[in-house]
């Protein structure tokens, strides 16, 4: 209530201008005409999110938000004018229109021919960039993703974003994110508006897009637009491709862990489509070969059962002229298990999102998105023994519902707004063992709901032809009986053109996260759990400052420079020795404190264009927790992914239309870690064994391992055939066979003494393990 | 209760980081580190007053092989009492070892341990730098085992398990640890257990093996009656012991309940306990 009154004045500034904006909206509407309407790819159908129209009279212009829906307007009584419609790896159109009244005009781009053309990014998107409010913003293009070379040739779009500067790893071959000094769930990951909870497979080595289904992804990892919030730290916008409404068609490969295909065509041509597309490891076919083969024999031991799987579908149809409804979902697991005569182990977990879409254009410049979304992620383990069992599991589910409104009262100025409601279902570590007949019985675990609203308004205003004003808030709530917060949430960017090729920018955000992982300052597993906020576990705050500027020469290498401060409010951390399963009060292990994290030099090199393309990017940028009451006395620590330097260089050549060559060289400053200062010797109570090294752990997180560099490379050679193209892709992880590493750890060589079961240490050693060596990979991919 | 499930995932990354030559010996400073003293005292019913005072090491430090190992580690000249019902029994610094099972003490008193549940002791150290070492516990209730079953395995019936029973009293809380040994005490624990009954429904708790005893095989089950320091404690240096060698786990300082001017660390308790020995026969 006391922030509510403090920041009064400033909701009366914002109402006035809310109120200002709409009333000159409304005028300048009165004197105009409009054109507007959706762009689609010509040979498919799908939408184009990002592509620009120009008016090639006036030299203005907008571009597609990301449903494809643009909108344009002009005086009344304008002779004839040209429209440019033009997207990277497009064709581009020229349309002339009369304007008058207002018209409706979509418009299907054809991509220019080549061999494995897929769907690419927004165009002109280095002068996009520049122009833009937007800041702090990274975006991928299927093409790099998947010419990029890859761990095991498993293309994998989280880790392709780990090469932008900003973003962190944490450790080696995972898709751990951590943004800007962020927390590995401060990230908002959503799938076709739907929360993908736990983008992970394989212990975090693989993520859960299957890059033959996505065809967009845009990354905010600062100055947040006011339509999200929920997370701190970062968005990771995923749309799925929605299926080719001209032609069947299909895309496939081949790796060396797993394989993938997928299906897509028109149900009616032109009207609506559907996509399938799925992945599966195979590991565990070859392993119960393996097993199979050695039945019987003493002293094997069977290799346990692993892999995982993914499923997307979309089916899309355009029901009127102004409406169009997409369906989608997500389902994938892993799957990890063994089974004799006398135990029976399984673990699986995954996520499965499911999304209702039905678009409306009010008018030219009226749109709407109305959205019902659903997500859950999920783990269970189960043990059977006979005659007893034991289940473990963990499950976050939403229901959310939210419609969302696109504005264009004139071409000065675009407005946003929408609202959202999310239905929050917790059930946190629920462990349920004991005896069949029930003589013995375990039982632990909560279970919550919350309640999540929220409502936003922004308006990108072009106050003069240099001068570009982006505002907005959200208002976001959060209830879970008797905890109940309301936030209110301003945003802020400006980009104020110096020169036709140089820009300046700045932006403020403030976020809350009402649901928290609790992930121990380890590596990220599937067992780690959603949590709510509750009384005590308040909603974590972010507040981010940001100011860079742009420079893009010769129209092909755009530079961007930003820096960054970010502040962080009531972070959840574990207490020493905590205790998570079999607790009834997890809040009892967790600690709350605070944060920040800053970097003065933030630098992306891009050149989108050309033979060469790619990117450079360095961090420099610092990263502290502290103000944790049960942890280093309330002592500032850095935490684990508090890493000094990142430097990335991302190249691609194409050396013909059939040859193309790609590699990438990281240099990271190494993780911090958390090792001993000291030892100790237990000699224990009887029945235990003497312990002769038992590590003393002091302050927190004091080292910092080695420095990381690895590089890969990556040869890919296109293939055509009649209607069938494919290409074979040699990736080479860890090209140098560098030993990075992974993790340091001390070990003692321990002798035996004359007293049995006593061993006294002679020497400590501290041993580097590293992950990967050098691993060459083949994957071939095919298109029809 | 710990759950370890990803034993077999860590077993394949250790097993594939040896076959690649993954692991190197690196030089790695550590921060500095002061010597600590270590308590030892477990008060056992029918036993002397008996403690093991100690000392840490810097992580790093060379061990002493010699026969001057002992005087590095052990610490000596402390002033130990500990007090209970109005009594205060001084332990002499002198060294013994109990054999059965094998445990050294280098402080013994002249007292017996009283086996009376609720009784409050309270250790007081002196150590001959003249810093100070305070500790307090109780003596909890004995929990006897109801029951040790041996059952065969209905499909190999050359293996068999062995379920031990407790009952629980709901109305408090408690922990336990439970160890099993094969063979001898001195054998390497086959489970070592740490249960709270927060989680426990019924009165009843069972505590299994999986069928892996064989007919003549000896079980030696022993269940501890601990209090929640104990339980912290032992959670806690198993936690260090893991975080050190697993990239997993999150390490934990060893949360001790001796405090005082001389920093130490350990732990100070009594040992409550019923052992069971079974021989594995149809």
């Amino acid at each position: 209530m006391l922030f509510l009154l403090q920041t009064r004045n400033m909701k009366k500034i914002f109402t006035i201008l809310l109120c200002s904006t709409l009333f000159a909206g409304t005028l300048s509407a009165q004197q105009v005409a409009s054109v507007s309407g959706v762009l689609t790819d010509a040979q498919t159908g799908e939408t184009l999110i990002g592509a620009s129209v120009e008016v090639l009279s006036l030299g203005k212009g907008n571009v597609s938000n990301e449903y494809g829906f643009y909108s344009f307007s002009f005086p009344i009584g304008t002779d004839s004018v040209a429209l440019r419609f033009t997207y990277i790896g497009f064709a581009t159109e020229i349309r002339t229109i009369k304007p008058g009244g207002n018209i409706r005009l979509n418009v299907a781009l054809r991509p220019e021919g080549s061999v494995l053309q897929e769907v690419v990014i927004k165009a002109n998107v280095l002068q996009e960039k520049l122009k833009s409010t937007e800041m702090s913003v990274a975006t991928l293009t299927t093409k790099e993703i998947k010419a990029l070379p890859a761990l095991f040739g498993e293309v994998d779009i989280i880790k392709i974003l780990q090469l932008k500067p900003g973003f962190n790893a944490g450790s080696e071959g995972t898709t751990g994110l951590f943004v800007r000094g962020g927390g590995g769930d401060q990230n908002l990951i959503v799938l076709d508006e739907a929360v993908v909870y736990n983008a992970n497979h394989l212990f975090g080595f693989f993520s859960t897009f299957n890059s033959d289904a996505v065809k967009d992804l845009k990354v905010y990892k600062g100055g947040f637009p006011a339509q999200y919030g929920g997370r701190l730290s970062s968005v990771i916008d995923v749309r799925m491709k929605e299926g080719n409404n001209q032609k069947f068609s299909g895309s496939g490969g081949l790796g060396l862990i797993s394989s993938r295909l997928t299906l897509e065509g028109p149900i009616q041509k032109d009207k609506s489509s559907f996509i399938v597309s799925g992945r599966r490891t195979y590991a565990d076919i070859i392993t119960r070969q393996i097993n199979k083969a050695n039945q019987g024999k003493e002293d094997y031991n069977p290799i346990p059962d692993y892999y995982f799987y993914d499923l997307n579908t979309k089916v899309n149809f355009t029901l009127s002229p102004r409406d169009h409804l997409y369906l989608s979902g997500y389902f994938g697991r892993d799957v990890f298990g063994f089974k004799n005569e006398t135990f029976n182990f399984r673990f699986d977990w995954g996520n499965a999102t499911g999304t209702a879409r039905w678009n409306h254009v009010f008018g030219p410049r009226l749109f709407a998105n109305t959205t019902f979304a659903y997500s859950d992620y999920q783990y269970n383990i189960k043990n059977i023994l006979q005659g007893f069992f034991f289940n473990l599991d963990s499950k976050v589910r939403d229901i959310n519902t939210k419609v969302d409104f696109y504005y264009q009262p004139s071409n000065r100025h675009t407005m946003r707004f929408g609202l959202s409601s999310t239905f929050h279902d917790f059930v946190a570590a629920r462990l349920k063992a004991g005896s069949d007949d029930g003589r013995v019985s375990f039982n632990s675990g909560q279970t919550f709901d919350g309640m999540e609203y929220g409502g936003y308004f922004a308006d990108e205003w072009a106050i003069n032809p240099r001068l570009k004003f982006n505002y907005g808030a959200r208002l976001s709530a959060w209830q879970n009986e008797p905890a109940f917060y309301v936030n209110f949430e301003p945003r802020a960017a400006a980009n104020f053109t110096l020169q036709k090729n140089w820009s300046v920018k700045a932006s403020y955000a403030r976020m809350n996260q009402y649901v928290h992982l609790l992930a121990s300052s380890g590596l990220s597993l599937p067992t780690d759990i959603w949590y709510p906020s509750t009384e005590k576990v308040k909603p974590e705050i972010s507040d981010q400052v940001a100011l860079g500027t742009t420079y893009l020469i010769n129209d092909k290498v755009l530079i961007t420079w930003e820096a960054w401060y970010k502040w962080l409010q009531n972070q959840v951390d574990f207490i020493d020795g905590a205790e998570l399963f079999g607790n009834d009060n997890l809040e009892s292990q967790l600690a709350i404190g605070r944060g920040y994290a800053f970097s003065p030099l933030e630098l992306e090199i891009e050149k989108k264009e050309g033979k060469l393309t790619g990117w450079i990017g360095y961090t420099l940028a610092w990263v502290k927790r502290g103000q944790f009451r049960d942890i280093n006395n309330g002592k500032y620590f850095s935490p684990r992914f508090d890493t000094r330097h990142n430097l990335s260089v991302v190249a691609l050549y194409n050396l013909s239309s059939r040859w193309q060559i790609t590699a990438t060289w990281v240099y990271t400053s190494g993780n911090i870690a958390w090792l001993p200062v000291g030892r100790l010797s237990i000699q224990g109570i009887p029945g235990e064994q003497f312990q002769p090294v038992v590590p003393v752990y002091s302050e927190r997180n004091t080292f910092r391992y080695p420095a990381y560099t690895r590089a890969d490379l990556g040869i890919v050679r296109k293939f055509r055939y009649k209607k069938w193209e494919s290409d074979l892709t040699l990736s080479v992880y860890n090209a140098t066979d560098r030993r990075n590493p992974y993790f340091i750890f001390l070990e003692p060589e321990l002798k035996d003494t004359d007293f049995p079961g006593v061993q006294i240490p002679e020497k400590i050693t501290a041993k580097q393990v590293s992950l990967f060596p050098i691993l060459p990979s083949l994957t071939w991919n095919f298109k029809f | 209760m710990k759950i370890n499930n990803l034993h077999i995932l860590l077993a394949l990354l250790a097993l594939f980081a040896t076959s690649c030559n993954l692991t190197k010996e690196v030089d790695i400073k550590l921060p500095d580190y002061e010597r600590q003293p270590v308590v030892e005292c477990y008060l056992e019913p029918g036993k002397p007053f008996r403690l093991l005072l100690t000392q840490s090491y810097s992580f790093f430090d060379p061990f002493g092989l010699d026969s001057t190992f002992l005087d590095k580690t052990l610490l000596s000249g402390a002033a130990v009492t500990i007090s209970y019902n109005g009594q205060t029994d001084t332990l002499s610094n002198n060294l013994s070892v109990d054999f059965s099972p094998l445990k050294l003490f280098n402080y013994t008193g002249q007292n017996i341990v009283p086996a009376t549940p609720g009784i409050d002791y309270t250790l007081n150290i002196r150590l001959a730098n003249g810093t100070a070492i305070t500790g307090t516990t109780t003596m909890l209730q004995l929990v006897p085992i109801d029951s040790v079953v041996i059952q065969f395995s209905p499909d190999i019936d050359t293996l068999a398990r062995a379920l031990t029973y407790i009952t629980d009293d709901q109305s408090t809380d408690n922990y336990y640890r439970r160890l099993l040994n094969y063979s001898s005490l001195d054998s390497f624990p086959e489970q070592d257990f740490l249960v709270s009954d927060r989680v426990v429904t019924s009165k009843i708790i069972a505590f299994g093996t999986g069928y892996e005893l064989t007919e003549g095989d000896t079980v030696f089950n022993t269940i501890y009656h601990i209090t929640p320091a104990y339980y912290d404690y032992v959670e806690s240096y198993q936690l260090a012991i893991s975080g050190n060698a697993n990239p997993f786990a999150q390490p934990s300082p060893i949360k001790s309940n001796v405090s005082g001017s001389a920093n130490p660390l350990g732990i100070f308790t009594c040992l409550v306990y019923q052992r069971d020995t079974t021989f594995v026969r149809r």
